[in-house]
């Protein structure tokens, strides 16, 4: 596969509303893409692997990322238009050479692959591995990071430590070791030098962008942009994660079945993250069980459950893809990576009650939702939009609630729905939002598509009851 | 009077001892022989019967470090490793070892290991470069690699060391971070070089 960044920007679809549409045509694009890699062969050598992963994945989310942009200046002179593409074009290649965003770009790779009715099941299935295969670390490198953080080798820390990965995290590695304790831990470790250059980047990539002139969008874009580099920054800070693994584990008691391994802080560090080791299957694995209806249904909704009592804690996992599950054999569910955790300020806290409120009480502060959620106020030619967007992103949300009895999240027809919400919404530049939803987005897709792909069954009713501070009286 | 074999090495070491003390201390262009004969208690003019120039000076520190860095990586060799990861483990005990001689080895290397400069017996790094190029062959000799490697390929593994070691001189990242990740990448652009397969390199690997 050989997909350079000029291919893929010369082949993006024309603005011409009387074409195909857009997401159609990524859509073949992408599929192209995907059905060359699984022709291929696995590439043995360890330099050839890396450099075939990331580059797949960062092309997939290139797509996506240059069909978002593009959206923002459709409306453009031809001559503005050419300028402002040639400024695309350097961004998205300072974009695409970034070794971090390669991360963070995997990670919308990931995201990609865990949008089954979007792609073929074997591409799916191929993507899957993305969330498993990072560049790898020889341990001799390892053992430096480790002692950079310690100022001790993995072998005098541990009382064993596996020299071999046993699964990749974004940025880094996990290896298995055994404490002086004797408890078995999972030790992540991340790849040195990746955390301080974000901000620089991200610098360098918003001076970039802002000849493109983005207009009454800009100030939305800029603080969507924002958002990302503080979550990236966030990301790659493992005291962070573990203060969030920490917090998020106090959410749950052993009898929700739902189980957030234990940090120890002793043996971590902003690039070493030492947490319980926690054997079980990534999704794919669990599938290949044959589980019955009630086992998917019963993980169906410990995923839900885990999601809702983040969010009324104020916290969103925001980035559940298949990697971040295990399903454990005695029922139990696993959460694994909170990384990518964002913790709601007042400003996020009182999005959230207004959209509680819209949702479950009165539909008629959908305007002031708008208001808050996209900075777009009663004056604004667009508010008109925006209102249908967020009526049509309502009506598909509380879809699952509207329905007396267990709602089945393996119907596709409701999961396109959303996937052809999210694409409408690019499609029509209606993009401004709180920053907040860069991260909501993302994870609303991603464990709904974690619900499609477990076909499970769930009483959203019992859930809501549960889980809802204001309970459920529908 | 015979100056025994042990009380030359003696003034060679308090030689080396009050240079290191004043290139970290004063910095590598406010030393001088004399100064660094007057720290060692001893007259310039003897200074000059153990080493020629400020340079020769540094290229021993130097030297003394890395012999130090080969025994290490010797000792502490794991025969599971990649010859990626070996190379890497040699390079890295170096560094480590020079760590607190950062600073004026930056400057020094200039003079010391400069790429445009024509290896010459005479010059005080040729030597570093001859020993540490013979240890990298041997390194990749037992990996299963020809004896011998093309000389255009020993320059490239040459540039990249001095790239690294330049880089590592002047790099402020906590513990070096930027430096592993440099060498890591710059190791695997030469393993790739040699058109090897990793992956197959690690099992058939000859035993030593």
């Amino acid at each position: 596969m050989d997909v350079n960044l000029s291919e893929l920007l010369a082949a993006l679809p024309e603005d011409d509303p009387a074409s195909a549409t857009n997401a159609e045509w990524v859509q073949e694009r992408l599929r192209e893409i995907l059905a060359d890699l699984t022709e291929r062969p696995v590439p043995a050598g360890s330099l050839h692997r890396l450099w075939t992963l990331s580059e797949l994945s960062g092309q997939i989310a290139l797509a996506y990322l240059a069909l978002w942009v593009r959206g923002w200046f459709a409306g453009a002179e031809v001559s503005q238009r050419r300028l402002m593409e040639t400024n695309l074009r350097v961004a998205l290649k300072i974009f695409h050479r970034l070794s971090y965003l390669r991360g963070a770009m995997t990670k919308l790779g990931q995201a990609a692959g865990n949008l089954p009715r979007l792609l073929p099941d074997q591409v799916t299935a191929t993507l899957d591995r993305l969330h498993f295969d990072a560049p790898p670390m020889h341990y001799p490198l390892i053992r430096e990071v480790v002692r950079n953080e310690f100022g001790k080798g993995p072998e005098e820390l541990f009382l064993s430590f596996e020299k071999e990965a046993f699964a990749a995290a974004s940025l880094g590695q996990v290896h298995r070791a055994r404490l002086n304790s004797g408890e078995t831990v999972a030790v992540k470790i991340q790849y040195p030098g990746i955390a301080r250059t974000i901000d620089a980047d991200f610098r360098n990539l918003t001076a970039l962008l802002l000849p493109l002139r983005l207009g009454k969008d800009w100030d939305s874009v800029k603080a969507q942009f924002e958002e990302i580099r503080r979550m990236l920054n966030q990301e790659v800070d493992y005291l962070q994660e573990a203060e969030s693994q920490r917090l998020a584990g106090e959410l749950f008691r052993s009898e929700d079945g739902i189980m957030v391994p234990r940090v120890y802080p002793e043996y971590s560090g902003k690039r070493v993250l030492t947490t319980e080791y926690v054997q079980g299957l990534h999704l794919t694995d669990y599938l290949a069980t044959n589980p019955t209806q009630a086992s998917r249904n019963a993980f169906g909704t410990k995923i839900y459950r885990a999601w809702l009592r983040m969010y009324y804690a104020f916290m969103t996992y925001g980035d559940p893809h298949p990697g971040n599950y295990l399903f454990l054999s005695d029922g139990r569910l696993g959460l694994i990576d909170f990384g990518c955790v964002q913790h709601y300020g007042p400003e996020e806290r009182e999005l959230v009650r207004l959209a509680e409120k819209m949702a479950y009480e009165d539909r008629s502060v959908i305007p002031e939702v708008v208001r808050h959620a996209c900075g777009v106020t009663a004056h604004d030619p667009d508010l008109g939009h925006y209102v249908r967007i967020m009526e049509e992103s309502l009506d598909w949300m509380m879809e699952p609630v509207s329905q007396p009895g267990p709602f089945d999240f393996g119907n596709e027809t409701h999961f396109q729905r959303g996937l052809d919400w999210f694409q409408g919404v690019v499609r029509s530049r209606h993009t401004r939002s709180h920053p907040m939803y860069v991260y909501w987005n993302r994870s609303i897709f991603g464990f709904k598509a974690m619900l499609y792909r477990l076909r499970a069954q769930i009483d959203v009713h019992q859930l809501l009851r549960e889980e809802r501070p204001g309970g459920w009286t529908g | 009077m015979r100056i025994t074999a042990e009380a030359k090495s003696a003034t060679r070491k308090r030689i080396l001892e009050a240079a290191t003390s004043l290139f970290v201390s004063e910095g590598w262009q406010n030393t001088t022989t004399r100064g660094i004969a007057q720290a060692a208690g001893i007259a310039t003019g003897t200074l000059f019967n153990y080493f020629p120039t400020k340079e020769a000076i540094a290229a021993s520190l130097l030297a003394d470090a890395l012999e130090q860095a080969g025994e290490e990586f010797r000792s502490g060799r794991n025969p599971e490793n990649s010859l990626e990861a070996d190379i890497f483990a040699l390079i890295w005990c170096g560094l480590r070892r020079l760590r607190d001689f950062r600073k004026f080895l930056a400057p020094a290397a200039d003079t010391i290991f400069s790429p445009l400069a024509r290896p010459s017996p005479d010059s005080p790094g040729d030597a570093i470069r001859v020993d540490h190029l013979e240890l990298v062959q041997s390194v990749i000799t037992s990996h299963g690699l020809p004896a011998s490697l093309p000389a255009v390929t020993v320059q490239l593994y040459w540039t990249l060391y001095l790239g690294v070691f330049a880089w590592w001189a002047a790099d402020d990242s906590p513990g070096q971070e930027d430096t592993l990740a440099l060498l890591d990448q710059s190791l695997k652009l030469f393993v790739a070089s040699l058109g090897i397969d990793q992956g197959r390199e690690k099992n058939g690997r000859q035993s030593e």
